[in-house]
């Protein structure tokens, strides 16, 4: 597909969500309207009368969260990189740096991140560390898969042209590893989000996790959605950005990327 | 310039599990500078690693390769040596363009010894103008293929290795390319070394077809074929074709012909 018909494309991809979170939206509300909800579910104009109500709530917490989210991530994204290159470059540590890659993933965040509070100190590097830990495994692996993407025949062509080593890197090495770095940059982005929010109840003044758990020990349910609301508009924000970015950059693979 | 290859006692063995495979058995070849030769023979009788020998992909178990008096090593760092492969082998990410001009990039845009013809010459040379900066995706596999032949082109190479290049193509494409080959061979004047399972190609378009056996991969035959060039397709018709096709059958399958005739049984080539 050409650049010209992609805006129409993204319309249509787009309305459909649209429209049914909206219709959602609405039923929701008659519903609790018509007192067919329990208690502890809201209505949606409740949500959105607390943010009218207070919108001091939103944006003290909201940025927070977003900062050391992107904090961690962004450290993250640097070490899981540069980790997942000397991987493929030192086939003695492909083993180590990959096994210490999945263990730091399956640990429970929920358990470390008092434990971090206590090596760290109860301030943002808590959650920046979190957010980093939790976001790390998506973008090293798909630094070690792409970095491994180009097919013999393609790196034999490049042995006859006689290149470098450092020439094999910039025109092959990573032009194919970029799909695979993209789809683990999009997959961190929420982890990332989830990861310093998480790390918040561990003990935070401001955030949107710092606010659902106060929200949540005063029966707040609201101020609960509200939280979910911010957290996935988040992360699925992060998600949405690199998505963006990858439909321009990888833009050999456009058409395999609409088609699935 | 261009680079004769001279191939002496080459052997390859491949250790894999169980027993080592003798790819390549004690293979003598010369094709003087400027020509064209052809390596035909079964699956699997090496001759795709002769190619990579040549090419320095790979080094030989035994026996020598010079190409022009020096190792392929030497030739390869000298940007003396062309490669096309069976599939197009593009790069996704680069236009026609690009593509025909990574050979550039990687010696050096300055530095490059030019010849005569730019990227534009090798565009029209393969005819694909119009297509510069199409992305290889949106091109045929045909169109592909010449791509990949004008790279290979790019640094006017002493020696052309072309393996199976047309072998993913039908038969109508495949003969226009192969005209179209030839064609951009003789303009280029280098040494070039073709391996095809077709033996009418084979004829067509080489000075002299290696016929080689299976397991352990050995020269069986060789042929001289004595067409004129330039080749033209009406040249598929004369005798002169024919019996050097015949003979390239026999090489290929001499031995089973003897043998069924000895018991009345019909042959099975094509």
């Amino acid at each position: 597909m050409v650049a010209a018909s992609a805006m129409p494309q993204a319309l249509s991809a787009v309305w459909r969500p649209l429209l049914t979170g909206i219709v959602l939206i609405g039923l929701i509300e008659a519903a609790k309207r018509g007192h067919l909800l329990p208690v502890f579910v809201p209505a949606p104009s409740e949500v959105v009368m607390e943010v009218w109500n207070v919108p001091r709530l939103v944006t003290a917490n909201l940025g927070p969260t977003a900062w050391k989210a992107f904090v961690g991530y962004c450290i993250a994204a640097a070490i899981a990189i540069c980790a997942g290159s000397i991987a493929v470059s030192l086939r003695v540590l492909y083993g180590p740096i990959y096994n210490f890659g999945v263990m730091i993933h399956s640990v429970p965040i929920i358990a470390t991140a008092p434990l971090l509070a206590l090596w760290l100190g109860t301030g943002p590097q808590v959650q920046i560390a979190i957010a980093a830990l939790a976001s790390q495994f998506p973008m090293l692996v798909g630094t070690i898969q792409g970095l491994q993407a180009a097919d013999a025949r393609q790196r034999e062509l490049m042995h006859v042209l006689a290149a470098s080593r450092w020439q094999m890197l910039r025109y092959l090495l990573i032009p194919s590893a970029l799909p695979y770095l993209f789809a683990g940059l999009k997959i961190a982005a929420p982890s990332a989000v989830l990861g310093a929010i998480t790390a918040e109840w561990a003990g935070a003044e401001r955030g949107v996790g710092a606010m659902m758990l106060y929200a949540l020990f005063s029966y707040d349910t609201p101020k609960v959605w509200l939280s979910v609301v911010l957290t996935c508009l988040l992360a699925g924000g992060g998600f949405g950005l690199w998505a963006l970015v990858e439909r321009f950059a990888i833009y050999w693979q456009r058409d395999v990327e609409i088609a699935d | 310039m261009s680079r004769d290859i001279q191939i002496d006692q080459v052997s390859m063995v491949f250790y894999g599990r169980g027993e080592p495979v003798i790819a390549l058995d004690k293979v003598d070849m010369h094709i003087p500078a400027g020509q064209f030769a052809a390596i035909i023979g079964p699956s699997g009788c090496g001759k795709s690693t002769l190619l990579r020998l040549v090419a320095d992909v790979m080094q030989p178990f035994a026996g020598t390769i010079a190409l022009g008096g020096e190792t392929p090593a030497a030739a390869r760092h000298a940007h003396s040596l062309g490669f096309v492969f069976q599939a197009p082998t593009l790069l996704p990410w680069r236009s026609v363009t690009q593509n025909i001009e990574l050979p550039l990039d990687v010696v050096g845009r300055r530095s490059a010894r030019r010849s005569a013809r730019t990227t534009a010459d090798l565009i029209a040379l393969v005819g694909l103008r119009g297509f510069e900066h199409a992305l290889p995706h949106t091109l045929s596999g045909g169109m592909q293929q010449r791509v990949a032949i004008a790279r290979a082109l790019m640094l006017t190479p002493d020696i052309l290795l072309l393996d199976e290049p047309f072998g993913a193509l039908d038969e109508i494409t495949r003969q226009r390319m192969n005209l179209e080959l030839l064609r951009i061979w003789s303009e280029s004047g280098t040494s070039a070394l073709l391996v095809t399972h077709s033996i009418a190609e084979a004829v067509f378009m080489s000075d002299r077809v290696y016929v080689m056996s299976a397991r352990p991969g050995r020269i069986t035959s060789i042929i001289d074929v004595p067409l004129e060039r330039p080749r033209r397709l009406e040249m598929m018709r004369t005798p002169v074709f024919f019996d050097c096709v015949n003979a390239v059958r026999d090489g290929l399958f001499g031995h089973e012909m003897t043998q069924a005739a000895g018991q009345g049984q019909p042959v099975e080539a094509y």
